[in-house]
């Protein structure tokens, strides 16, 4: 009789603990998982040539336009290592150097009551305009998505910030007759700083994916060289020479097409 | 044979009990009887958009099944117990993480002038926007500058013997309106997922600026400018109700400038008059950060 009740009773305890034993072992799906599966690997182990414009975005008397070529390697998804060369093609005029020049007295002898101002052609003839720069950085990829704009396109994209050595060569922007500075005071408190200068290099850059191997780049980068823009005093001491360089920034907007090798991106886990 | 069917039959039943145990543990024991209290309280069917129907932060997937609107408060508790995550949680297209639509947006933001050479302006702000749409809104903004003269402008004098025209701003106030036409996420490291988007916005309020005379101690003037203005800008989703936002602005400034000819101790009035005026392009970079009113938000969609 026993027996008889606790076979039953013993059968519908067991069906109804099996689900919840299968119910408890369930865990989630995406523990442990990755933020995306079957990810696009547009960086990883791959080269990156690139070319394209830029242009000064801060400069004094000329912003200078260049043409600019880049080669890298992405290390990993996110660490590349690459090279920078912008070449310079073309510098405008700014306002503020027209204005300034436009304020100037052409008198020769100068007018006494503006004797301390220069004409000119002499503040003309120690300006300089960058010739070209060459950098060597790294570059960390901490971002990287996908964006829609207007709900209709979709694309790859990839914040980067980088950081590394940097060289400028400067070279006189107008004939006229100023000196090139050396560690010797020049006459009439005017050079010209031309050549290489040594610094460091700095910013951020944006790639936009139109397919697994052309990317849109666009970079804003700041170059950091011992500078003297102007040719003229800057330390008081009533002459020119190279105690008057300082730290400038040249700070550059930059855009161009970049290709990666291989053409085909492989595809995460 | 009806004995060893027996004891299979207990065996089975110890196991599958304390597995059952095991499995619910006492924090999720809490989250269960927290799901029936809720359960209880909004009554058989959660409505949406209530104290859970926010998705969760910091870009982790949402995987508690929010809208299950034909499971009951019983039901509930006892799938949240035994922990709800299947595949059928996981979704082709996730919602928008973010919403905006009929929200207040408070936005205090600092940040500086980066197109002047020769005097620069650093700014404390603050934009009260109303979003009529996830992707359009309309606001006030409000700024109050303080300015610094550049290493620039001090070597006008020493190189040049000039002394530069210069005007400051004290503050502005506009009436704006702004629209997202890009939205997006990233991974972080490929670890976390970070939602963000991209606005533009324009237009048009006044400044009120102030001459820097160039002989010092003559007589200043102000001047209320008309400024349109432009801007393009980014936000990033940190929580349900926080954003992270930049912007670059550019405010077209109609100003008047102290004239060239100015004689020694004009009065401010003559000065003014025989001002001379010109546009200026004040471009400022700003970092601040959006508070959403209300706090939460609901989804008017299915999932």
């Amino acid at each position: 009789m026993m027996k008889r009740i606790a076979l039953p009773f013993l059968f519908a305890l067991t069906l109804f603990t099996l689900p919840s034993i299968a119910n408890a072992q369930r865990r989630s799906p995406l523990a442990d998982a990755p933020a995306i599966r079957k990810r696009v690997e547009l960086r990883q182990t791959r080269l990156e040539f690139g070319a394209g414009m830029g242009t000064s975005v801060n400069q004094t008397f000329y912003h200078g336009l260049t043409v600019n070529v880049r080669l890298g390697f992405h290390l990993t998804d996110w660490l590349s290592i690459s090279g920078v060369g912008g070449f310079g093609v073309s510098s405008l005029s700014t306002g503020f150097r027209e204005r300034l020049i436009d304020s100037l007295q052409p008198a020769n002898p100068p007018n006494p009551s503006d004797s301390r101002a220069p004409s000119p052609g002499d503040a003309n003839s120690s300006l300089n305009k960058t010739a070209f720069f060459l950098a060597g950085q790294a570059e960390l990829t901490p971002f990287t998505g996908k964006y829609s704009m207007f709900g209709k396109l979709f694309a790859h994209y990839d914040f980067y910030v980088f950081g590394g050595a940097a060289a400028m060569n400067f070279a006189a922007a107008n004939s006229g007759g100023a000196p090139a500075c050396t560690d010797t005071p020049a006459n009439d408190k005017r050079c010209t700083l031309t050549g290489m200068q040594i610094g460091g290099t700095g910013g951020i850059g944006f790639h936009s994916f139109f397919n697994d191997f052309v990317a849109l780049n666009v970079e804003l980068r700041d170059i950091v060289v011992k500078d003297n823009p102007a040719g003229r005093d800057v330390d008081g001491d009533m002459n020119a020479d190279k105690g008057d360089l300082t730290w400038t920034h040249h700070v550059m907007a930059m855009f161009g097409l970049t290709l990666y090798l291989p053409s085909t991106a492989s595809i995460s886990p | 044979m009806k004995r060893s069917a027996v004891c299979l039959f207990v065996v089975i039943a110890i196991g599958g009990w304390g597995a059952v145990a095991s499995a619910a543990g006492s924090g999720d024991k809490g989250k269960a009887e927290k799901a029936a209290d809720k359960g209880d309280a909004a009554g058989a069917v959660p409505e949406e958009g209530g104290p859970n129907s926010g998705p969760d932060i910091g870009g982790e997937l949402d995987l508690s099944d929010k809208e299950a609107k034909n499971v009951d408060a019983a039901g509930m508790a006892a799938v949240r117990a035994s922990t709800t995550l299947s595949w059928q949680d996981i979704v082709v297209v996730p919602r928008k993480r973010f919403l905006k639509g009929g929200r207040f947006e408070l936005a205090p933001y600092t940040g500086i002038s980066v197109n002047d050479i020769l005097v620069r302006h650093y700014v404390f702000g603050v934009d009260l926007n109303f979003f009529l749409s996830n992707a359009l809104w309309i606001g006030l903004q409000g700024n109050y500058y303080i300015k610094s003269l550049t290493e620039q402008e001090s070597l006008l004098g020493l190189q040049y013997n000039r002394i530069p025209t210069l005007n400051r701003y004290l503050y502005s106030g506009s009436l704006n309106m702004g629209y997202v036409p890009v939205y997006g996420k990233f991974a972080l490291f490929n670890k976390s997922i970070l939602h963000w988007e991209i606005f533009i916005s324009g237009g048009v309020g006044v400044t009120q600026t102030e001459i820097i005379p160039r002989t010092p101690g003559d007589a200043v003037f102000g001047n209320l400018s008309l400024t349109p203005n432009v801007g393009i800008g980014g936000r990033f989703f940190l929580l349900d109700w926080l954003t992270i936002n930049y912007a670059v602005r550019d405010y077209l400034v109609i100003d008047k400038f102290e004239s060239t000819n100015r004689p020694r101790n004009q009065s401010s009035a003559d000065a003014k008059a025989q001002a001379d005026g010109a546009m200026v392009h004040n471009i400022m970079f700003y970092v601040g950060a959006g508070i959403y009113l209300p706090t939460k938000f609901s989804y008017k969609t299915p999932r």
